[in-house]
């Protein structure tokens, strides 16, 4: 992509897209993913993190469309293919859901206590919360 | 001289907009070269002409044309986010302020890429 030259010929940021809420009561998780794909696109190096009500977007076996919205859940299997790779979730978070035991929807997600989200979190140089 | 990008993600009507215009107002007054504000999520309602505040309020949407015009300051839409909150670049229906530059997420790439720092508000 002839946009992406000018910007990788600089020091390479990483980029932290943290999600904090619920996957549909708000655009936030769409608005995330679609940054996400974008950076990825850009060819930026781009972790996801999942914290607090955020996890219960990494949920497997939601029916988005029960309730009328869009799956866009279903569009984190493409992450691997914009090498989106690093993908974190709040391991404290998980537990404080239930959520510890339940298969995510995608398979490469990295469960972290507390204390490793934080310090992997403070690694990136630019974080998007959502 | 360091660098500012700030990303405003709030609409007029929420008093988190004023903060991040207080915000960008003072790193302006201190020197900082901002290289943009970039508006996504309901941000973008920021740059809706028709959006009309009462007159003893705070005029949110009259400071983005003031820091435009005393800095050049580049004012970023993201499109995708406008059309779904009902702006339009349509020549018989346009509703975004002028002092707006229509762009995409790219855009953020961009500045994120530019800035030294980059702040979400």
């Amino acid at each position: 992509m002839t946009q992406s030259t000018d910007i990788n010929t600089k020091k390479q940021k990483l980029v932290a897209i943290v999600n904090s809420t619920a996957p549909f009561s708000s655009t936030n998780g769409r608005d995330a993913l679609d940054l996400a794909l974008i950076f990825g696109s850009y060819e930026q190096a781009t972790s996801l993190f999942f914290q607090g009500d955020g996890v219960w977007q990494l949920t497997d076996k939601q029916d988005a469309t029960l309730i009328n919205s869009k799956d866009y859940l279903k569009t984190f299997a493409a992450l691997e293919f914009y090498d989106i790779e690093n993908i974190y979730a709040c391991q404290h978070a998980l537990t404080e859901r239930g959520l510890i035991d339940s298969p995510f929807i995608i398979n490469n997600v990295c469960v972290l206590t507390q204390q490793a989200f934080s310090d992997k979190l403070h690694l990136h140089h630019a974080i998007f919360r959502f | 001289m360091h660098s500012l990008a700030v990303i405003v993600t709030t609409p007029p009507s929420s008093n988190l907009t004023a903060t991040a215009l207080h915000f960008i107002e003072s790193a302006l007054a201190q020197g900082i070269n901002v290289v943009g504000v970039f508006f996504y999520q309901t941000g973008v309602l920021n740059a809706n002409d028709y959006v009309a505040i009462a007159s003893d309020e705070f005029q949110v949407i009259e400071k983005w044309r003031l820091l435009h015009a005393k800095y050049q300051l580049p004012l970023h839409l993201c499109y995708t986010a406008a059309q779904k909150n009902g702006l339009s670049e349509e020549k018989e229906t346009n509703n975004i302020a002028c002092y707006f530059t229509v762009s995409g997420l790219g855009e953020l790439v961009e500045l994120t890429s530019a800035a030294d720092r980059v702040v979400q508000l």
